[in-house]
């Protein structure tokens, strides 16, 4: 079948890592990613202020696009793109306001017949017709949890593996309400159905630093620190994130942190769809995992009881 | 308007008053022109203004005026009839008119309060006065329904509220019947450890009234029932009490413990908020009145003596029966006091201070379970998890309290005060031990409530941080506690072994559906509504309720009992009086316009309309009827007319009102 999906921008550059293994998993649940035509970036965080609505035509544009394909769900595994998409579709559906700006500024986008080439102008109005789903979302309510562990080709022994929701995959509650902010479980349910086990520790939606790994870096470095720190102390192996921004302030910038907590000895950061890939029996060279600061090759070995089944 | 209403009140002679009630009326109302302008009026016979018309020499001049101009009907333009409509049909009495010939124009409120050009509210006082004298044309002498009053009282809950309520009622004279769900009395209050802020045992000064309820020759004390339904009206209800099987003969039973020694069972003991276990036979506490054992059904291996019966065979007195079974009471009271409690918000609405998560977080009447030296660590300080005395302790206050946006927006009142005590009581016992307490404010208004929390701080030491605590997380041995001081702005981080969360009271578990059986109202949390927040404080709006203790919101020990005295002061004055009167303007039905449709049944928020299945035709209990209207508007063939508010009335006083 076939699935719409909207990378973002970061997937096709830092962190393709992300994309690949996404791509991957998910042909093996038999399942095509199809990218709206012309995507652009959802606008990160800047849709999200309240005084410039002007901020929303990015997303809505995107969603727009999925509609015009005939797509009703719009998978994402960016947690940022997840909640920008997700956030300003309620917009739409409940600003009456907003969904009259936005549409007013919209209508006339320029509208490319397939075909004949034909260029002519004039869209219906957006009113948040298109479902915006995370793959963690989309695996747990439209797949099933029990399906895609019916596909399983390795077993992951119950490698040790710490969830990091970060925050926004999780807040603000009342806009997402993808899973209880202060007790979450959807992600330990994803760990446990591709065969790791989900370490419980205290630091799951506590912050990574974001942004402020440009502004104030010695703040970030500190933030992902006691993440990363916790996780390890409650015995993971690893970390695994959805967002590249998390990805890259706990991976990219562990050297920092190793260099300023001279206690802390390292902890690989994966992304979640690289262990899905990796249980659905995907080959090694095609998790992206040469993308990763802190190798986390080790953790990928093909031990006779991880083989492939047939 | 039919010809019949013109006739009869053409001839009928009103009379009005204008007050100027000082200048609350006068200074936005031309007081003396709506009585000018009113003398001429059809109808009106007499018109004038006075200064105050609830005074005495107002109220003269009322009964002088009905006398001497023969009047029948009096319109007094003044405040709202909540406040002075008694004092006029008082004065209307008096001068030998029916008191229901009184009408109240609300020029107050609902004009001069309201408006600030003078003119215009001059203009809606006269159109407000004329829509009166035509209702007044058209009302009808009325006379009080009367009944007779049952006087025995039902008290629903044992704990301290429960048990003063029906003490002092017992005391006036008057037979109580004590119903508590649970197997002994003693409420909340008896698993306290030390209360504040004098710091004497809460077992020791609840015991004395335990005994006390359970002597009395005037109180009937039904414990492990629970009110199954109640039907009937103030003065007059029919009580059905379920009596829950024991499966322990109470009056055989001796106390010997043999049956506990050999029960199989272990369960979560509820005395001790589960920080201990107990037998599936058992005695909730040593003091539990009625002294006698009781069997947990749906913890007793199958009440089957082939798969267990262990505690019958010991039991040399044959006090345990397997085939009790649940039977029903029917009883007659004329007034009920319901003294249901309160309960704790639960720890998992706060998923972030872990309390669900980890053994040591716990909530204040754990604490003060630990503290008690009837608890389960004999009144030591150790922490649930391991035992250990816990050498840093941090309080955390409105834990679920005073959030607007996720929890409850109220104060539970009481947190602030037994958090200082909680906080003292450990220091006490565990003098190197360091107690930090995080609060929004703190509220210690109460006799020698403020001298207790500065004892805290200033003898025993005890930190004060002034902020809200944002997430509490186990790292190794310890617990961290994350939050804020708002005095100096920066973010705070505390070690400590245990936590203490002063959760959020709340209606107590399950107590709604005991509160729809009883129709009586609520307030948005669920705590029982009082039926004036000021001058009402202790009865219900349901006539023949009277409200006790922290079912009605939180409070504390000292006020509960204040309550639950005045409570009984309120039944002692409907028992006091021989008959019971009731308004008469209520809606009864007219059998030859009733279709039986059965809408105003529905309605009907008193229950006092049902259908006669023999005419087919609704019919009214005259004393249930509160004359709401809700019938009346929404009867669809008219029916369902109020008495001197009929739909005649009202058009009437509408095309009074609109006519220019």
């Amino acid at each position: 079948m076939k699935l719409h999906y909207y990378p973002g921008c970061t997937l096709k550059e830092k962190a393709t890592a992300l994309d690949i293994s996404t791509r991957e998993a998910m042909k093996r649940l038999d399942i095509e990613l199809v990218e709206p035509e012309g995507w652009t970036c959802c606008g990160a965080e800047y849709p999200l202020t309240e005084e410039k609505i002007v901020g929303l035509a990015a997303p809505i544009r995107v969603l727009r696009q999925v509609r015009e394909e005939g797509g009703d769900v719009v998978v994402t595994t960016c947690s940022f793109c997840y909640a920008v998409l997700k956030r300003a579709n309620k917009a739409i559906q409940e600003d009456p306001l907003k969904h009259k700006r936005i549409n007013a500024y919209l209508r006339d986008d320029i509208k490319i017949n397939e075909r004949t080439k034909e260029r002519t102008t004039g869209f219906d109005d957006y009113n948040g017709e298109v479902k915006v789903l995370h793959l963690l979302e989309y695996l747990r309510d439209r797949v099933g949890f029990p399906n895609v562990q019916s596909r399983l080709k390795r077993d992951l022994k119950g490698l040790p593996i710490a969830p990091y929701y970060g925050c926004r995959l999780l807040r603000p509650q009342e806009e997402l309400g993808l899973d209880e902010p202060d007790n979450p479980h959807l992600f330990e349910e994803f760990l446990e159905a591709v065969g790791c086990r989900a370490v419980d520790y205290p630091f799951k939606q506590e912050c990574c630093g974001s942004y402020v790994s440009v502004s104030l870096p010695a703040a970030a470095t500190e933030a992902s620190y006691r993440v990363l720190r916790s996780a390890r102390m409650n015995g993971a192996k690893a970390i695994t994130v959805t967002c590249p921004l998390c990805f890259y302030n706990m991976d990219h910038r562990q050297d920092a942190i190793k260099e300023t907590f001279l206690d802390f000895p390292g902890l690989p950061v994966l992304f979640f769809t690289q262990l899905l890939a990796w249980a659905l029996g995907v080959d090694k060279k095609l998790l992206g995992l040469g993308e990763h600061s802190v190798p986390a090759d080790h953790l990928f070995s093909e031990s006779p009881t991880t083989e492939v089944r047939s | 308007m039919t010809a019949k209403t013109t006739s009869k009140t053409k001839d009928k002679r009103i009379g009005l008053f204008v007050c100027h009630c000082g200048i609350n009326i006068a200074s936005i109302v031309d007081v003396e022109k709506v009585a000018e302008v009113m003398k001429d009026y059809p109808g009106v016979n007499f018109s004038t203004d006075y200064v105050y018309m609830c005074s005495d020499p107002g109220q003269q001049m009322i009964i002088d005026t009905i006398k001497k101009k023969h009047l029948d009907g009096i319109i007094v333009a003044a405040c709202s009839p909540t406040l002075h409509e008694k004092t006029f049909q008082e004065a209307a009495r008096l001068a030998g008119l029916n008191p229901y010939q009184i009408e109240i124009a609300n020029i107050r409120e609902q004009d001069s309060w309201v408006h600030t050009d003078k003119a215009k509210a001059t203009k809606k006082a006269i159109k407000i006065v004329k829509s009166h004298v035509a209702k007044a044309l058209q009302n009808e002498n009325l006379e009080p329904i009367k009944v007779d009053v049952t006087k025995r009282a039902l008290v629903i809950g044992g704990g301290i509220s429960g048990l003063q309520a029906a003490l002092d009622i017992a005391d006036h004279g008057y037979e109580v019947i004590l119903v508590e769900k649970n197997p002994s009395i003693g409420g909340k209050m008896i698993q306290l450890s030390e209360t504040f802020p004098t710091l004497d045992c809460s077992q020791c000064i609840l015991t004395p009234k335990m005994v006390e309820v359970s002597r009395h020759p005037r109180i009937k004390l039904l414990t492990y029932h629970e009110v199954d339904s109640v039907s009937g009206f103030v003065g007059n209800f029919k009580v059905r009490i379920r009596k829950k099987p024991r499966y322990v003969d109470e009056t055989l039973c001796n106390l010997c413990g043999e049956c506990e020694k050999v029960c199989p069972q272990i369960v979560p003991d509820e005395f001790n908020m589960g920080l201990s276990f107990r037998k599936a036979i058992y005695m909730p506490f040593p003091q539990a009145i009625p002294g006698t054992y009781t069997l947990d059904a749906e913890h007793c291996l199958g009440l089957n003596p082939v798969r267990c019966g262990k505690c019958k065979d010991v039991c040399q007195k044959k006090a345990i029966d397997y085939d009790m079974k649940e039977t029903i009471i029917e009883e007659e009271v004329g007034a009920i006091v319901v003294a249901t409690g309160y309960d704790l918000y639960t720890m998992q609405a706060l998923g972030e201070y872990g309390g669900e998560k980890y053994e040591d977080v716990v909530n204040g009447l754990e604490f003060e379970r630990i503290l008690s030296a009837s608890g389960p660590t004999g009144g030591a300080v150790r922490r649930p998890s391991d035992g250990k005395v816990p050498k840093s302790i941090v309080f955390v206050q409105c834990s679920g309290s005073r959030d607007t946006e996720k929890h409850n927006p109220y104060c539970s009142k009481i947190c602030c005060m037994y958090t200082a005590k909680h906080a003292m009581l450990y220091k006490h016992r565990v003098p190197d031990g360091q107690a930090t307490v995080f609060y929004i404010d703190v509220r210690t208004g109460g006799k020698g409530f403020d001298e207790f929390y500065q004892r805290a701080v200033e003898e025993d030491k005890i930190l004060y941080i002034r902020g809200k605590v944002s997430k509490i997380f186990k790292e190794g041995d310890k617990l961290i506690v994350w939050g804020v001081d708002t005095l100096t702005g920066k973010k705070v981080e505390v070690e400590a072994d245990m936590v203490v969360l002063a959760m959020a009271m709340v209606k107590a578990d399950g107590v709604m559906d005991l509160l729809r059986k009883l129709k009586v109202s609520t307030d948005i949390h669920g705590f029982l509504a009082e039926a004036h927040p000021k001058l009402r404080p202790v009865e219900s709006l349901s006539a023949g309720f009277y409200l006790a203790g922290c079912a009605h919101g939180p409070k504390d020990i000292p006020e509960a009992v204040a309550q639950a005295s005045a409570a009984a002061a309120k039944v002692g004055d409907l028992f006091a009086q021989k008959e019971l009167v009731h308004e008469p303007t209520v809606v009864p039905v007219n059998d030859e316009l009733c279709s039986g449709c059965g809408i105003c049944i529905a309605v009907c928020p008193y229950g006092a309309r049902s259908l006669d299945p023999e005419r087919g035709v609704a019919v009214v209990n005259e004393i249930l009827c509160e004359g709401c209207g809700a019938c009346a508007a929404a009867c669809p063939s008219g029916a369902a007319q109020q008495r001197n508010q009929t739909d005649n009335q009202i058009f009437s006083m509408l095309t009074a009102m609109l006519r220019e």
